[in-house]
């Protein structure tokens, strides 16, 4: 029976809810079990995609399995009150229905002990400001797949502000058409390059 | 040391270097190679009536001793070795390929067929009386200026560019026709493009194209008068942008539809035109669903290390002999890049190799597959190819789906495109881009100026033709349907299903 952490990256989502069981059975504390086998699991993937080892199907199936493993721990870390390492909101902008790259990200924000609201693809503005307020989000993350629908991060970002949140909320923008430059014009206060970055940008912006 | 080399009938004449192969210097001027210029069809013939042309093994394969004696050879597998003039044989017949549904029916005048492609423009004057051609003009299209894509056109035109596209792509084709004969009888001229090519030449707001649901309410054929174009025809000629079918999907599918066949096969068949934006269609005498993918440029050598386009100086095929790779390269020159059949081949060899594992990842860590010096294919550039692949195979999977039906299903997968001719479908089946068997595939070329051919030269048909695909053809937008996500993920990986007890 191969540890959590183990079943995590090799992305075995039976014998990671299996692994995930016997440890708390035997005693282990969610917490515990999250930050020791699950978020450096999680880095790891982040890690290995990053140097070219891991592509989409491996983080998409290490994403599951951490799921699965979360699934049972999340019960557990409510009823403690264990505080999540941050709230975030994410989603997909208006007119863009890409959303592998949104749930990549989502997932690996989740294995990092972030709590995620995930809005889904082709999101409004408003969606994105009633969210952040309903969940008390520190942190928005906007992805974009399209030239065309970047505008729209541009958009989402305005309406938050007007909605009087810019000063509660820090904004993450994404996706394989934007960039450092696009983030700071538009007034983004971090961008993610790839899932692995954007966990450590999520990081700073919510201990900022 | 150049020779000179006229291609006969349509006047068209050429300087070629001594010993440059007849392939890389015709393929320019519009003729095409359906089986990419492997010597194994004869849809490159050409006729020697002054000069030499070596007879290869390939020749003796493809052509009787008469044919032989009489000057019919390859183009494909000819070089150049001394002036030549040259009949093309495809240029004698109006349209090319297994067009079973095709009557020919005499008209009064001349008609003018256009693809209006993304990258390429390819025109034909058709004498609509005798079906003859009587000019082929090609050209890249003067709009890659403003972005080499139609998602980047797109951004352009929204971004207060349209203007100009619209003004570029008019006057590129009017320099084209400006450089036919017989301008002064032409009837009809008849265009075929995606929609984004639809709504730019037709000056119609593409913003409805530039986000979701990505659908356009003015996909419908439209007329000009050459007059509005600014195009040197006769004001009584009429000017016909065929239908689009919905989504990103334009009529140049709707006439590789008509060239196929597809609309009234039985068994089930596929067309598959590969590109950035690759379109798929599946169908039969039933019925017909249809849809685009954004496969991105890696088929076209885009975003690839070494990647270029098939000119002079590509690695373009790829084979594994004894353990050891032997790549074919374009032209004469040294090998300076990839294009895309090349590095789909490319990696099909690393797979079989072992030196690829089935997940994309090279093997032992290493960053780079070495080809032939200087050329390599990088992790990075396997990645590129798992989506662009990826993004076809899950697109006609899930259309599949929908008809109820399996890839085992399909009596024939039409490739539509150049790409599609230089493709190796061995190949492609090893990446998991097509899972039907090889000898089911079938190079299409330009399916969609053949379709156009086949409008123009039958007037009786050509309305029941167009109204009947646009009437039966049903859009599918896969980023909706369901298991999409799955589905892509699931195709991104080299599949090792097939090779399990080979």
């Amino acid at each position: 029976m191969p540890d959590l952490y183990d079943a995590i990256l090799n992305g075995q989502a039976t014998a990671a809810a299996e692994a995930t069981r016997e440890a708390l059975a035997g005693g282990a504390a969610a917490l515990e079990l999250v930050h020791s086998q699950m978020v450096p699991a999680m880095d790891e993937v982040g890690r290995r995609y990053e140097c070219e080892d891991y592509f989409v199907p491996e983080l998409l199936l290490a994403a599951r399995a951490m799921k699965a493993a979360l699934a049972l721990l999340r019960p557990l870390l409510a009823a403690s009150g264990a505080e999540p390492a941050g709230r975030v909101v994410i989603g997909t902008v208006k007119g863009d229905l890409h959303d592998i790259g949104k749930n990549i990200v989502a997932a690996m924000l989740e294995g990092a002990g972030f709590e995620v609201a995930d809005l889904g693809a082709d999101v409004a503005p408003q969606a994105f400001v009633d969210a952040v307020s309903a969940e008390s989000a520190q942190l928005v993350c906007l992805s974009a797949l399209l030239t065309v629908t970047m505008p729209a991060m541009k958009t989402t970002v305005e309406a938050l502000a007007a909605a009087g949140l810019r000063g509660r909320v820090k904004v993450m923008v994404g996706g394989a058409p934007v960039t450092q430059r696009y983030a700071d014009e538009i007034g983004a206060d971090g961008y993610g390059e790839n899932a692995a970055a954007a966990v450590a940008v999520a990081r700073l912006l919510v201990a900022e | 040391m150049r020779y000179r080399v006229d291609l006969v009938p349509l006047a068209t004449s050429l300087e070629v270097e001594r010993g440059a192969s007849l392939e890389a210097a015709l393929s320019p001027h519009g003729v095409e190679f359906p089986c990419g210029g492997a010597g194994a069809c004869r849809g490159c013939r050409v006729r020697v009536i002054e000069g030499v042309l070596a007879v290869t093994p390939e020749m003796e394969e493809a052509f009787t001793r008469e044919e032989l004696a009489s000057g019919w050879r390859l183009a494909c597998r000819g070089r150049v070795e001394s002036a030549l003039t040259l009949e093309v044989a495809q240029w004698e017949m109006p349209v090319l390929g297994d067009d079973s549904t095709f009557a020919f029916e005499p008209a009064e005048g001349c008609g003018i067929a256009i693809d209006l492609g993304t990258t390429t423009l390819a025109a034909q004057m058709l004498d609509l009386e005798t079906g003859a051609i009587l000019a082929v003009k090609t050209a890249l299209n003067p709009q890659a200026a403003y972005g080499a894509d139609v998602m980047s056109r797109v951004q352009y035109a929204i971004s207060g560019g349209a203007g100009r596209l619209t003004a570029a792509i008019r006057e590129g084709l009017g320099e084209l026709i400006r450089a036919m004969p017989r301008r002064e009888s032409v009837r009809l001229a008849m265009l075929a493009g995606n929609t984004v090519m639809h709504h730019m030449f037709s000056g119609i707001d593409v913003a409805p194209l530039a986000q979701a649901p990505f659908q356009t309410a003015a996909g419908g054929e439209r007329r000009f008068t050459p007059r509005e174009l600014g195009w040197d025809l006769p004001d009584s000629a009429v000017v016909r942008f065929l239908p689009c079918l919905g989504g990103f999907v334009g009529s140049d599918i709707l006439a590789g539809i008509l060239a196929t066949g597809i609309g009234e096969s039985n068994p089930l068949s596929a067309l598959i035109d590969l590109g950035t934006n690759g379109e798929i269609v599946v169908g039969d005498g039933r019925g017909l669903l249809c849809a685009s993918t954004a496969a991105g440029p890696a088929f076209e050598a885009g975003r690839i290390r070494m990647g270029m386009r098939a000119a002079s100086g590509a690695v373009a095929h790829v084979v594994a002999r004894d353990g050891r790779l032997e790549c074919r390269v374009i032209g004469e020159s040294a090998p300076r890049g990839i294009c895309g059949s090349g590095l789909v081949d490319a990696v099909a060899v690393g797979l079989d190799l072992g030196q690829i594992l089935p997940n994309g990842r090279l093997a032992d860590g290493a960053r780079e597959f070495p080809l032939v010096p200087p050329v390599v294919v990088t992790q990075a550039d396997i990645r590129e190819l798992q989506f662009a692949k990826g993004a076809i195979a899950a697109g006609l999977r899930l259309l599949l789906k929908r008809w109820g039906a399996r890839a085992g299903d399909l009596g024939a997968v039409h490739l539509a495109g150049a790409f599609g001719n230089y493709l190796n479908a061995e190949s492609a089946r090893r990446i998991g881009m097509l899972e039907t068997p090889a000898s089911l595939v079938r190079p299409a070329g330009n399916a969609s100026l053949r379709g156009v051919k086949m409008a123009l030269l039958s007037p009786s048909r050509r309305e029941r033709w167009i109204a009947g695909i646009r009437g039966r053809a049903e859009h599918v937008a896969l980023a909706s349907e369901a298991g999409f996500e799955e589905t892509f993920v699931n195709c991104l990986a080299f599949g090792m299903s097939d090779r399990i007890g080979i």
